[in-house]
């Protein structure tokens, strides 16, 4: 047998596995049959086998099947869209331990000074307290590697690590010697909201979604401006700047406390079977404060869902500038026979009145800058600055209109927020009022 | 077999079929790798299936396959691709030397095509069109907007075969030309005699690389009256070209024995190739220019050259593209063609210049030393580049050697047209240091 002959056959049976499995695992296929289509995709599919073999057999190095078909996957992959991709058995398995175990820390906040990691603040109920660190004391090596001389940020990276794995580091203490100190890493729940009474108003500031408690502490928070004010809030600020998003239950709870019941987004898929909509639970909080929802273009997903829903309900000013646009759901599929999984975006979030998130965003129902206008364009990143993102199916204009925004003055000090400034004089005049009223003109809520 | 049928499904069913038939013969060939390769081809179809079905818009399959091969072919290092068959079209038709043009150098101004100048010798020039002309029309169709790249497709073709073109020309009418279409081969070997020594540049390593030489070296016997004290052979930021011209370019200062052997990943994939006997440049010293820009067949002749210790190379490290890449048609160019990366390049004592390139053996830098650490730009810094096979046990040594390296800079001051590393080079060949220099490197 000639080896032309075998590699013929090795080529074929390559086309034939291929054409066999794709084919089994299209259910629709048998219902719309679409010959052209197939047609070419069959042809590639015999490239594709066709060069497969010939790499396996010339290249100048040796290459194993799997590094092959895995750099295909990522290539097709990564081709759809920057969020879809193919995990390997092994970091399939990594992630899902990541998930389950959650990423610890030492409870701890340090700043930088004289060149030394030193702790400000030791979280009482987290494990460092335990282990006897105080604020004021320094931290001079993680694992045995100095800390002097390397970015705060670095040393904080160091100390991250999988919660229960446990972490050495040299403690300093005023009048002490250096000692090693072991901390076992624990989860430790950061403040995910912060809030005070900002020139007689409510403010309060979400950081993330990713948090389980989140809504218990913003009502917690909200009890507690109240109480500060006397037992009247006339107006709430809910800033979500660079909120980069987090638990999607977390955006529907959220936005629950100030809608009486009724659509929150829905997520949909290609075709209309797939869509699923998510509602409120009914009663309101606080059913007649006004509200200003921050957001700039680092407010993205989870934040997006909130900002939107408010913003379409009709319950909230949305003030800021446009946000991220990140409005697309993944579905992490795992692939039982070989252990991978396939990472893969399924859905797009739309807000209560039908518009898709993705790649554009929630325009602010006022425009407000940081900073002054100093002529020149700054390119803000957002979800449509990456290469190949997932486009928008709505594709009217989405720019924001340079005249429309509102900048601060020239001389304003860059200590001071405008944006904040803004929202809080929004609440106290009328323009709350004007701007809802021309909200409800652009956005009809069926 | 064929594969018309009216869905996927169909041939599925025919194609399990068959699989099963030849599955038997599969088996008793190579039964280990076999499953491994079924398991992963089964995974491929598998994911391209359940993107089909549920990814959030509808995909076309053939372009995600498509997008597959590049992923798979640029995982294995950047020379490797796939050319769909339509480049594949006109990549045969620009190497092999077949395709008319009319002799020009174009460049885009305001949305024209613009002519930076006709080159000598060729219809072009004859036809009359000069430098700073405006090519608006081809064949009677407006070419504003269309991009340069496309406008020069249009223009070429056939040798033989006419092409009219509308010109406009300042403060004259437009004006049409019919110009025939001849294959442009563009001069590649210069030569002249600088301060009495020949100096040849080689820019490129096209088909006429070896003839050039040829008579660039007669030329310059005849200007210096028979008697060529010294060559300096100029290769600096030559991208390299065809492997035949190298060796034959090589072979003009050899007298046969190896110049390059090219080896795949098995032993029996070695190729030697050997200089022709006779040497065109016989007893004529010479200085090989390199530089970070000098690649793959300009590393091959600055390779042989050090290794049969016929010269001096002199200037900066070369760039470091020592693998080979076929060109393999698929079903005979209909599917287009894989460019695969099948081979790497040995100098005559055996070493591998992929990623590492060739060092000089005199370090003449061509800009002052700012101080700083003059990266240029090497085959080693490409992303997910082939790695030499014997950079581990070099590695070492690459280490101390780069401490020992001292690199010879122009005074600061000195200007870049001044061209510090071909003056050194005359110094070389000049200063009577020559032979011992030769003597004592490699």
């Amino acid at each position: 047998m000639s080896g032309s002959f075998i590699t013929y056959l090795k080529r074929s049976t390559a086309v034939m596995v291929l054409a066999a499995g794709f084919a089994l695992w299209s259910p629709t296929l048998s219902a719309k049959p679409q010959p052209e289509e197939d047609k070419e995709a069959l042809e590639k599919l015999e490239i594709f086998a066709d060069i497969f073999t010939r790499v396996r057999e010339q290249y100048v190095e040796e290459v194993t099947d799997k590094e092959l078909i895995e750099a295909a996957l990522n290539g097709a992959l990564e081709s759809l869209d920057p969020h879809s991709g193919y995990s390997p058995p092994a970091e399939f398995k990594e992630q899902r331990e990541a998930v389950k175990r959650e990423y610890g820390g030492l409870g701890i906040e340090v700043t930088s000074e004289a060149d030394l990691v030193k702790v400000n603040h030791a979280i009482e109920d987290g494990p460092a307290y335990a282990a006897g660190i105080r604020g004021g004391d320094y931290i001079t090596a993680v694992e045995g590697v100095k800390t002097r001389g390397k970015s705060l940020d670095d040393a904080v990276e160091g100390m991250r690590g999988l919660a229960g794995d446990p972490i050495t580091v040299t403690v300093l203490s005023p009048n002490k010697a250096p000692r090693d100190v072991v901390v076992v890493r624990e989860v430790v729940r950061g403040r995910a909201v912060r809030h005070r009474v900002e020139q007689g108003l409510g403010y309060i500031f979400i950081e993330t979604f990713n948090n389980t408690k989140l809504t218990d502490d913003l009502t917690k928070a909200l009890k507690s401006i109240e109480r500060d004010l006397g037992g009247n809030i006339p107006g709430l600020i809910i800033d979500m700047r660079s909120n980069r998003g987090g638990l999607l239950d977390q955006s529907v709870s959220v936005s629950g406390l100030f809608m009486d019941g009724g659509e929150v987004l829905s997520s949909r898929g290609r075709t209309a079977a797939d869509t699923e909509r998510y509602h409120a639970e009914p009663g309101e909080l606080y059913p007649n404060i006004p509200i200003v929802v921050l957001v700039n273009s680092g407010s993205a997903s989870a934040a997006e869902i909130v900002a939107g829903a408010l913003q379409d309900r009709g319950r909230a000013v949305v003030l800021g500038r446009r946000t991220f646009g990140k409005g697309s759901v993944q579905s992490v599929i795992p692939l039982l026979k070989h252990g991978g999984a396939l990472r893969m975006t399924t859905q797009r979030y739309y807000t209560p009145s039908g518009k898709s998130i993705q790649g554009r965003g929630i325009m602010p129902d006022m425009l407000v800058a940081v900073a002054p206008d100093t002529g020149e364009i700054r390119k803000r990143f957002r979800e449509d600055s990456l290469p190949n993102s997932l486009l928008n199916p709505d594709d009217t204009d989405y720019k924001e209109n340079h005249d429309d925004i509102l900048y601060p003055p020239e001389d304003w000090a860059a200590t001071k927020d405008f944006q904040l400034q803004k929202a809080v004089e929004v609440l106290k005049t009328s323009k709350h009022r004007t701007l809802l009223t021309e909200q409800s003109q652009r956005y009809k809520f069926p | 077999m064929k594969y018309v049928l009216p869905t996927l499904g169909a041939v599925a069913a025919v194609a399990l079929f068959a699989f099963s038939s030849t599955h038997q013969t599969a088996i008793a060939v190579e039964r280990p790798s076999y499953d491994e390769t079924f398991q992963q081809l089964e995974l491929f179809a598998d994911v391209l299936a359940r993107v089909r079905s549920d990814y959030v818009v509808d995909v076309n399959d053939g372009e995600l396959i498509e997008d597959a091969i590049n992923g798979m072919l640029q995982s294995l290092d950047p020379h490797s691709s796939y050319v769909n068959p339509d480049d594949f079209r006109d990549l045969q038709v620009s190497t092999s030397g077949e395709y008319g043009g009319l002799g020009m150098e174009v460049t885009t101004e305001e949305g024209f095509v613009k002519v930076i100048a006709p080159i000598d010798d060729t219809p072009a020039k004859r036809a009359g069109v000069k430098a700073g002309d405006y090519i608006t029309e081809i064949e009677g169709e407006s070419i504003l907007g269309v991009s340069l790249t496309d406008a020069v497709k249009r223009m070429r073709g056939k040798p033989g075969e006419p092409i009219t073109i509308t010109i406009a020309r300042e403060d004259e009418d437009q004006m049409e030309i019919t110009i025939v279409r001849e294959v442009i081969k563009r001069q590649v070997v210069r030569y002249e005699v600088k301060d009495g020594m020949g100096y040849i540049r080689i820019s490129q390593f096209n088909e006429k690389a070896d003839t050039g030489l040829a008579d660039a070296v007669a030329g310059l016997k005849k200007e210096m009256s028979g008697d060529i004290p010294g060559i300096i052979l100029d290769l600096r930021g030559n991208p390299g070209g065809l492997l035949d011209q190298s060796i034959k370019v090589s072979s003009a200062f050899l007298d046969g024995g190896e110049v390059v052997s090219t080896r795949g990943r098995t032993a029996t994939d070695t190729e030697r190739y050997n200089g022709e006997r006779g040497e065109l440049a016989k007893g004529i010293p010479l200085v090989v220019l390199i530089d970070g820009a000098s690649a793959s067949a300009s590393e091959i002749v600055a390779g042989a050259v050090q290794d049969r210790g016929r010269g001096l190379v002199v200037g900066m490290t070369s760039f470091g593209k020592g693998s080979v890449q076929s060109v393999i048609p698929l079903r005979g160019g209909r599917d287009g063609a894989l460019r695969l990366t099948t081979q790497r390049y040995y100098t005559p004592s055996g070493r591998s210049i992929q990623g590492t390139g060739v060092d000089p053996d005199i370090f003449v830098s061509a800009v002052p030393d700012d101080g700083k650490d003059r990266k240029i730009r090497s085959e080693a810094d490409l992303p997910n580049t082939i790695p030499n096979e014997d950079a581990e046990e070099n590695s070492e040594e690459t280490e101390e050697a780069v401490a020992e390296i001292t690199i010879d800079y122009p005074p600061e001051g000195f200007e870049i047209e001044d061209d510090y590393q071909l003056q050194k080079a005359i110094e070389i060949l000049k200063n009577g240091t020559y032979p011992n220099l030769l003597a004592n490197a490699g």
